[in-house]
């Protein structure tokens, strides 16, 4: 019998409650939404598992992490790689080196190799990672995303580049990947409550401080972005799984800053804050869509105004960091909205 | 050896470039922790107005020019006035972030009212004619690349020693609280800092524009992606960090365009970002940045 301290007991009546709330949208959509709802609502789940993994590590260890959509595209294409039938990728791969154009495995072994292979990965790059300071850090991650965006475009041979990789099986559907989103939350907000989450929460804050206490921070870093880029490859597999088709574009810029605009928006350090951007951004971002069609409101034809949701995903960074540093949940997690004040 | 001569001045005038926006990201680092990554779009900013001097039918150069630089030192400033004052105490990740957050909004806005597609720009063409001296060929734009940044280095480093604005600056790098008790006024010591760099974007502006002849909403985006990477390895700001990161980038990045296979061209950024890394890893704080101490000061 496991002991849980009283923030894990708290941590788990947080994650259901968070539970509660993922469920509760993704079977309003199952079951009013139109076909087109059901793919906007799987894509804004696959971004929260983004956004999850980019908590544990962002903010766990408060280090800005850039590389976290390469990470995703590492275990999208590890994992379609593995899954495409045969006869599949003969067509589209013709050129493929090692014999990746002669085998083909069932969805759950393709994930396992996925996973591994970024795990493996993320846990090299993460020995030298861990051990620099705040932008030297970014920039490193910064280096990562740009290095395997060009690996990407450059074998052709293997990942398409820019072109559609296709013909991956659909296998997962929206209750899935609510069901892969729940365990996520759950994962994470445990490690966030344990004791290698509350001691690099603790190195974050005061780095000299917890080192002397004997904190292993260069341990427990590494331990957060390998369980970070194992909750992204995760991410990236739920979404070449639903998807059938994925290419190099969607694991560039673009994405880093819409999933990091979320996380800033909710509040990097806690889990609430990751679910509730998420939420806020993508159905939000969907509405300023709407108006960048040009649509007519109340009578009045509005302009074709392109780019708008650019704009709109910008302020909120801006806003954000000038009023809200800590996002808008800050330190608080669902639970504390809830429980009455007895500390 | 002709060759080698060739290759070493093209690194030069690669360096020069690379420097000349280094410079412009590292006088505003040193002051408030910020990396402004919003300046790619000030250099966007430049390159619009010579598209509205275009469309007013003003030709004259030297118009055209002072017009772009005063344009960028303008939205510099106003910058700092706006996005950047709320921030100004925050920690280097809350300034990074605002940095992108305004330079997403600055890249859409160009989309928005401008256009998405490039325009050309034929006014600075004229500053681009081949020379060739003793066998080797070079264009005069990098001649004046290379000199502008000489000139600019050598006057700015006049500015920092000799003027009581230039001290400030420099000290308020160091301690931004005793420059305040001297009696001099913050936010002039900011807006000089942002004017400055909004200069040596606009000037940086000239020479991007004359090379490529269009401007579109993420004109600034790569030169100021590689600028703010020359930054870091030289040691985040220092100003004589950010040159040297400037010509070290230029360096390698022309040894790469040399030395690897036609095959692998694709790859160069690749491997210029992972030498770069490789850098940090070897001095995590940059080449010319002192060792930092990471407990209280008293």
């Amino acid at each position: 019998m496991i002991r849980l301290s009283a923030s894990q007991r708290s941590g788990l009546v947080g994650a259901a409650l968070l539970a509660a709330v993922l469920v509760a949208v993704g079977v309003a959509t199952l079951y009013f939404g139109s076909r087109y709802q059901i793919r906007l609502v799987y894509s804004a789940y696959v971004n929260l598992i983004v956004v999850l993994g980019l908590q544990v590590f962002m903010g766990n260890a408060r280090i800005t992490n850039l590389s976290h959509s390469a990470f995703m595209g590492i275990g999208a294409y590890a994992a379609a790689l593995c899954v495409t039938p045969e006869n599949i990728k003969k067509i589209s791969l013709p050129a493929a080196p090692w014999g990746l154009a002669d085998f083909s495995l069932d969805p759950v072994l393709s994930a396992a190799i996925a996973i591994a292979i970024t795990a493996v990965l993320a846990f090299l790059l993460g020995l030298f990672i861990v051990r620099l300071t705040s932008i030297g850090a970014t920039i490193v991650t910064l280096a990562v995303l740009v290095i395997v965006h060009a690996v990407f475009l450059y074998r052709t041979d293997i990942f398409k580049g820019n072109q559609a990789f296709f013909g991956i099986p659909q296998v997962f559907d929206l209750a899935w990947v609510v069901g892969i989103a729940i365990l996520a939350v759950i994962v994470c907000r445990l490690f966030r409550e344990s004791r290698w989450g509350i001691q690099l929460r603790a190195s974050a804050d005061d780095e000299v401080g917890a080192a002397a206490m004997g904190v292993e921070i260069y341990k427990l870093r590494l331990i957060a972005w390998v369980l970070g880029a194992v909750i992204l490859a995760v991410a990236g597999i739920c979404y070449a799984y639903f998807l059938g088709t994925i290419s190099a574009r969607p694991f560039y810029f673009n994405h880093v800053f819409l999933t990091l605009a979320m996380l800033i928006l909710g509040g990097m350090r806690t889990v609430t804050g990751a679910v509730l951007g998420t939420f806020l951004i993508s159905f939000g971002l969907e509405g300023v869509r709407y108006l960048e069609t040009g649509p007519v409101l109340l009578g009045i034809e509005l302009p074709e105004a392109l780019g708008l949701s650019g704009i709109a995903l910008g302020a909120v960074i801006v806003l954000t960091m000038a009023f809200r540093p800590t996002g808008i949940m800050g330190n608080r997690e669902i639970e504390t909205l809830f429980a009455r004040k007895t500390f | 050896m002709e060759y080698v001569i060739q290759q070493t001045l093209n690194a030069l005038s690669f360096g020069a470039e690379y420097a000349l926006l280094a410079l412009g990201l590292a006088i505003v680092f040193s002051i408030m922790g910020l990396v402004n990554f919003a300046h790619g779009e000030i250099i966007a900013v430049g390159g619009y107005t010579m598209v509205a001097f275009a469309s007013l039918a003003i030709g004259n150069p030297v118009i055209v020019m002072a017009g772009a630089i005063i344009a960028a030192m303008l939205a510099s400033l106003t910058l700092e006035r706006v996005a950047f004052r709320p921030v100004r105490k925050a920690d280097p990740t809350t300034g990074l972030l605002t940095a992108f957050g305004v330079s997403i909004v600055l890249q859409n806005i160009f989309l928005m009212f401008v256009s998405p597609r490039p325009i050309a720009v034929t006014s600075l063409y004229f500053l681009d004619w081949p020379i060739e001296i003793a066998g080797i060929r070079l264009a005069s734009l990098q001649v004046f690349e290379t000199l502008t940044t000489i000139v600019v280095i050598v006057a700015l480093m006049l500015f920092l020693r000799r003027t009581v604005l230039g001290l400030a600056v420099r000290a308020a790098s160091l301690d931004f609280e005793m420059v305040r008790l001297t009696g001099i006024k913050a936010n002039r010591v900011f807006a000089m800092a942002f004017l400055i760099s909004g200069l040596l974007a606009g000037l940086a502006c000239i020479f991007i524009m004359a090379r490529r002849g269009s401007v579109d909403p993420h004109l600034g985006f790569d030169p100021v992606l590689k600028a703010f990477v020359a930054c870091v390895v030289g040691g985040f700001g220092s100003l004589p960090g950010a040159v040297l990161g400037g010509f070290l980038l230029g360096a390698v990045e022309v040894a790469m365009l040399v030395m690897l296979p036609q095959s692998l061209g694709g790859m160069t950024d690749a491997f210029v970002f992972m030498i770069v890394a490789l850098i940090l890893i070897w001095r995590p704080d940059g080449i010319l940045s002192p060792a930092v101490e990471k407990g209280d000061k008293l």
